[in-house]
This record gives structure tokens, C-alpha cells and sequence, in this order.
């Protein structure tokens, strides 16, 4: 029980670095992208391509996988400078399944097969303890770096930028970095998850990282709480241990596959209209009252960007 | 509160005390002897793939209820603890760890090869026993110790169709359309092989992606190809949309797939257009066994149908008399029962005498050897037509 405990806190300590980082783009950016599955998929395979390939020691493979996916990111983040809103959604939907349709097809990356034999980053009989451990470590200097970027000047020329473009500028501040810098940072942190998953259960495999992974990421920001520090961390931990927790009730399949199924997709809808803010996202300050500019108390422009 | 002294405490009391404290051990020990012997199946019992698992869920479920009327495992009873995979590699991964790790069995079956590739590290790390019986790509003999095949590759009926389309059915030129995943590639490039390797012209080699719906253009290729047999590796839904826009688009080609295509709901579904289709099984047929006639009515008396996917579920039939035969060796050997001894079983074992499938050896790489049955649609029902 200690080991299959331990696994979930891992994936749900990878989900939460996944989160976060959408949560820098979707959340405090305004930016509406379902792509972030892409940069946890260039990530991961980078990652375990370079220790299978070249043998480089696999933490160093995890600091190159991450590397990789925010220079990757600019292929996404170019386009947003000149498009946003439902554009937005519609160019990061069309980079992710051609990223994934890339992969699906290219024999190094194991094409639809899968890439097995990936190095572990860790051979112990602790090797769940160990890696739990450090993965705490690097989500809690995620959790307070992103607090610190966020709640500091930075973290405020995001707000005005997501709040008002035009009038962001027209201060003579430069949009076009914040955005390029966002979504480095967002992807950078899914390639670093994407690295740590592939080094722990050692296969990939394109199906994991299509538009289903785009929506489940989606709940776990708008369940915790979009633009907050603590909502995706408790959206992710709350929506990886929730499907785990509904398996143990042992449901005839007749409702489990159901109740499965429409926890992610349902739970987006009725977040958006009976909280917002979503689960721990405060009274003021998350959720669609930030993409609404409402947070701030300025003349924000209404609509999501 | 109720405290004992020191002086309150006799000889007789500290005498009874190792007797009393080892209680629960000596009740766990004889509970322990009573215990079902566990082991896991993970298959899709939701989704797409569940029209095949969830037969072969059935399957499972009467071997063992066999198993158990007939005695047991040395006293025993045996028991499946059945888990959903969905046919997705990421839940394969969350139940299969939870079935060593909480349900703590030993060994455990499953199948779809993108499952039991993204399942094989745990079950090494484990050292569980793992049994793939229904997954057909050639990758499985390379996935670590503790993974097995009860059911032959692709390598083995693949290269058998590609042979016996040359040599058997004068075939010379062959179209091959496959899905971009796991098992149509690996399936697809064997097959392709093997063709050429007896002789023949692959004239069109096309994969596309999964959810697909209009294949159109795709037949429209096969058309312009103009070759003697098209070759489908695919999911059954896409197989039998593919042969009906070929029906509906006038192209009567023959056309031949693998166990997957194995199924009266896509004859019903393609009525006519059906006639001529043939598939590989590399589970003996009633000819072979005389046991399958029983099966089918069985299934008759059940369900009033066949099985979806026949040679797959006779595997899955028999996947739990060959734990039972690994539980009975590791508690003759009054060995612990771990995944250690059950491979250790497997290995000293070897060869099993099953119901639906007959004789299996487990070869050195892994892997088990069959011979393959060919089946076509004649008059809407499968009948055998050949075997290599």
C-alpha cells in the first residue's frame, strides 16, 4: 500500500508542475492555449532520448528536456503575439496535434509504438521513496519561485498586460516579452514534469499527450482555482488521488466508466458557473474574475484574451 | 484507568503471555492457508477496445469457476481480481499498480500491446508475473524477465498470411492499409515482409491516423493500385468502415486481416460485402479441439451468440488454468507465493495442456509458438481454410 500511495503522490507531484506552468500561461497570461500537453511531450522524450542516445546523466537529461521545451515553446508563443482569444486556441490546438502527429511518425521516438527502455533516474529498493521526496523538493521551489515572480513588479506588468493590452503598451511596456517569457517559463516547468514522468514509469507513448490530457490539465486549473498560487497545486493533487479514490469504492463498470469520464469534462462546466474561482481560489482574485480583469479594480477590458 | 503492578503479575501470566501475543500470528498463518490464491487480469471493460474485453472477461470468469468446481488449486480456491485498463497505456499504468501493490498478487494477465509495453517496467521492477495474452507485437519478447506471452506475435501469423496469400492462394500483388498505432504498424511491416519475401509486390503501403472516419481516398488509392489482395491492420471499427466504403465505392478485392477481424458483429454489419474477407487465429479451430464445440455452446446457452474475437477469448480461457499449474508447483515446492516463484514455475514447468488452445511451450525468448489457422467468410460464417 506504501508503494502504490508513493506512486500516486508522484504523479501527483508531476501534475502539479504541469499545472503550475499552464496556470503561468492560461491563468496570470490570459493566453488560452491547450498545447501545454505538448511541451510535457517534448520534454519527456527529449529527456529520454538524450540519456538512451548519448548517454548524459539522466538529471542533466531532465535540465536539457526542459531547456528544450521553452526554446520549443517559441513556436507557439510567436504566433500569440499576433493573435489571442479564440485564435489562440485554435493555432495551439493545430501545433499540438502536428507535434504529436510528428512524433506518432518519426522512428526515434519509438513512432506509435512507444519508446521503452528509458534510463531510471533512480535504482534503489527506496527508488518510489527517493523519488517522491525529490519531487516534493522541486515542487515546493516551483511553488514559491512562481510566488515570487507573481506577487512581485513582474507579476504585476502580467496582470495589467492580461488585463489590457493596448493600454499596457501604451505605457511603453513590452508585451510581446512577457508573453514570449510566460510561456517559456509554463513550458519549461510541463517539460521538466515531462522528464521526470518518462525517467520514473520508463515508457512513452504518443496517446498520452492528445486532447484529452489538454482537458484534464484545463480541470485542474479551473477546479483549483486559475490565477492563484495554491489552486492548481490543490486542483492537480485533488483531481490525480480523486479518480484513484472512486477506483477503491469498486462501482459496477456500468457507472465507473461514466462517473470517469465526465469527472473532467463536467467539472470544467461546473466550475465556470457555480465557482469560478474554483475550489481554492479565495473570495476575490482567481478564476474568471481575473481573466475578467476584475481582480485588480481597474477599467479592465471584459472578455478572456 | 485500570493499571497492573508489578506484583500483580504471576508466573502463569508471563508464561501465557508468548501464547497470547503469538495468536494473531498462528490465526493469520491458518487464514492464510484458506486464502483464495489471487492473481490480476487487466483488460478494457469500458471503451472502445471493451467489445473485445469484456468476452474475454467471461472467458476468464468460467475458467476459474471450472477450476474451483473441479477442486481448486490443492484445496484453494483461485480467484481474478479484474481490473479496467480502457485500453490506455496511463490507466494501464495506475491499475496494474495498484493490483501489486495493494491487491498484492503475484502475477497478473493482460493484453494490447501499447498496455503491456507501458506495464512491463513495473512488473520487472515488481517482479510480478506478467502474462500477455492477446497482444501481438513483435516488441513483447523484449520487455524484461518477468513478461511472457501465452499468445503467439505478429511475427508468427503475419509472416504465415504473407507466405500462404503467395504460395497457396496464387496472390501476386498486395495493397496494405494499416493504423498508425502499436499494432498496425507492427502488424503491417511483418505482414509486408513476409509478402515480398515469398515473392510478391506490395503496389500500396498506407498507414493513417486513429478516429478516423472517411477513407475514401484511401480506397480510391486502392483502386488506382489495382492490386489481388488488400491487407487491413486495423481496429475492428476501422476495418469494417474501410471494407464498406471499398463495397460502396463497387471495389470487390479480396481482403485479408488478422484475429482482431475475427468477429460475427462486423459480418452482420457488412452482410454481403463480408464474403470472401480472411483472417488469421492462432487458436485451433473445432477440427483441431475438442473442446471449442462445447465453448461455443456454452457461449450459445449464455449469451445466444459466438464470442466477439473467438481465438482471443479461447487464450483467455485458458490463461487461468496455467496460474492455477503455477500456484500448485510453487505450494508443492512450499515456496512462499511471490512473483519470484512464479516465474521460477513457469520456467521449470514450461509446457501446459490447456482446454481451448491444446499444447503451450514457453520458448527461451519468451515467446510460445502456434500453428496459423486461416478463416473465411463463406455463406456469412467463418469457416477454416487452410493451416501453417
Amino acid at each position: 500500500m506504501t508503494e502504490f500511495l508513493l506512486t500516486l503522490a508522484i504523479l501527483a507531484g508531476i501534475n502539479v508542475l504541469l499545472a503550475c506552468g499552464f496556470n503561468l500561461i492560461l491563468g496570470y497570461g490570459g493566453l488560452v492555449s491547450v498545447a501545454q500537453p505538448v511541451f510535457y511531450a517534448i520534454g519527456a522524450y527529449s529527456s529520454a532520448l538524450i540519456s538512451m542516445k548519448l548517454g548524459v546523466p539522466v538529471p542533466l537529461a531532465m535540465i536539457l528536456g526542459a531547456l528544450i521545451a521553452a526554446i520549443a515553446s517559441i513556436g507557439l508563443s510567436l504566433p500569440s503575439l499576433r493573435v489571442s482569444g479564440d485564435y489562440l486556441v485554435i493555432a495551439s490546438m493545430g501545433f499540438q496535434l502536428g507535434i504529436v502527429h510528428i512524433i506518432n511518425n518519426v522512428e526515434i521516438t519509438g513512432a506509435a509504438s512507444g519508446l521503452s527502455g528509458i534510463v531510471s533516474a533512480v535504482e534503489s529498493p527506496s527508488r518510489s521513496m527517493i523519488y517522491a521526496v525529490i519531487l516534493m523538493c522541486i515542487c515546493a521551489v516551483t511553488i514559491f519561485a512562481i510566488r515570487w515572480l507573481v506577487t512581485g513588479p513582474y507579476g504585476r506588468a502580467i496582470t495589467a498586460m492580461r488585463n489590457d493590452e493596448d493600454v499596457f503598451a501604451s505605457l511603453g511596456r513590452d508585451a510581446v516579452r512577457i508573453k514570449v517569457t510566460l510561456f517559456a517559463v509554463g513550458s519549461g516547468l510541463a517539460g521538466l514534469a515531462g522528464g521526470l514522468y518518462a525517467h520514473y514509469f520508463l515508457f512513452l507513448t504518443p496517446d498520452q499527450y492528445g486532447i484529452f490530457s489538454s482537458a484534464t490539465l484545463l480541470t485542474m486549473v479551473v477546479v483549483g482555482g486559475a490565477a492563484t498560487v495554491r489552486g492548481p497545486v490543490l486542483g492537480a493533487i485533488f483531481l490525480t488521488v480523486l479518480p484513484e479514490a472512486i477506483r477503491f469504492l469498486d462501482l459496477p463498470i456500468a457507472v465507473m466508466a461514466p462517473l470517469q469520464g465526465a469527472l473532467f469534462t463536467g467539472l470544467v462546466i461546473l466550475f465556470l458557473f457555480v465557482k469560478p474561482e474554483g475550489l481554492f481560489g479565495g473570495k476575490a482574485g482567481g478564476g474568471l474574475d481575473a481573466w475578467q480583469g476584475r481582480d485588480t479594480g481597474g477599467s479592465g477590458r471584459k472578455g478572456v484574451k | 484507568m485500570n493499571r497492573i503492578s508489578a506484583s500483580q503479575i504471576s508466573r502463569r501470566s508471563i508464561l501465557a503471555a508468548p501464547l497470547v501475543l503469538g495468536m494473531p500470528y498462528v490465526i493469520g498463518r491458518a487464514e492464510a492457508q484458506n486464502e483464495p490464491l489471487r492473481f490480476g487480469v487487466a483488460d478494457p471493460l469500458t471503451g472502445p477496445s471493451a467489445i473485445f474485453g469484456l468476452d474475454q472477461m467471461q472467458a476468464v470468469r468460467w475458467a476459474v469457476e471450472d477450476i474451483n468446481a473441479a477442486g481448486g488449486v490443492n484445496g484453494r480456491k483461485l480467484e481474478a481480481i479484474i481490473v479496467d485498463h480502457q485500453a490506455k497505456p496511463d490507466v494501464g499504468i495506475a491499475v496494474v499498480t495498484r493490483l501489486i501493490q495493494v491487491d498484492k498478487v503475484p502475477a497478473f494477465i493482460t493484453a494490447f500491446s501499447n498496455v503491456v509495453k507501458a506495464v512491463a517496467p513495473i512488473a520487472n521492477r515488481e517482479k510480478a508475473l506478467m502474462l500477455s495474452v492477446g497482444a501481438n507485437s513483435p516488441d513483447i519478447k523484449n520487455l524484461g524477465d518477468y513478461v511472457y506471452t501465452t499468445f503467439p506475435l505478429a511475427d508468427v501469423d503475419m509472416r504465415a498470411l504473407g507466405s500462404w496469400l503467395y504460395t497457396k492462394q496464387n496472390k501476386r500483388k498486395a495493397a496494405v492499409l494499416y493504423v498508425n498505432h502499436e499494432t498496425g504498424t507492427e502488424g503491417a511491416k511483418v505482414f509486408t515482409a513476409a509478402f515480398k519475401a515469398a515473392g510478391g509486390e506490395v503496389v500500396l503501403n498506407e498507414s493513417y491516423e486513429e478516429q478516423r472516419s472517411d477513407f475514401t481516398g484511401l480506397v480510391l488509392k486502392v483502386r488506382a493500385a489495382n492490386p489481388d489482395i488488400v491487407h487491413i491492420h486495423s481496429v475492428i471499427s476501422d476495418f469494417t468502415a474501410i471494407v464498406a466504403q471499398m463495397r460502396q465505392l463497387g471495389l470487390n478485392t479480396q481482403v485479408t486481416s488478422f484475429q482482431t477481424a475475427f468477429n460475427p458483429k462486423m459480418i452482420q454489419e457488412l452482410g454481403k460485402g463480408a464474403e470472401g474477407i480472411i483472417v488469421t487465429a492462432m487458436a485451433p479451430s473445432a477440427e483441431d479441439n475438442a473442446n471449442v464445440p462445447k465453448y461455443l455452446e456454452r457461449w450459445q446457452a449464455a449469451h445466444k451468440r459466438e464470442p466477439i474475437g473467438l481465438p482471443y477469448t479461447q487464450y483467455f480461457h485458458d490463461a487461468p488454468y496455467i496460474m492455477a499449474a503455477l500456484f500448485k508447483h510453487v505450494l508443492d515446492q512450499k515456496q512462499p507465493v511471490t512473483g519470484e516463484n512464479m516465474r521460477k514455475a513457469l520456467l521449470a514447468i514450461r509446457s501446459f495442456d490447456l482446454p481451448l488452445t491444446n499444447r503451450i511451450t514457453f520458448n527461451d525468448d519468451h515467446t510460445v509458438n502456434a500453428p496459423t489457422y486461416f478463416w473465411q467468410v463463406k455463406d456469412g460464417k467463418f469457416q477454416v481454410v487452410g493451416k501453417l
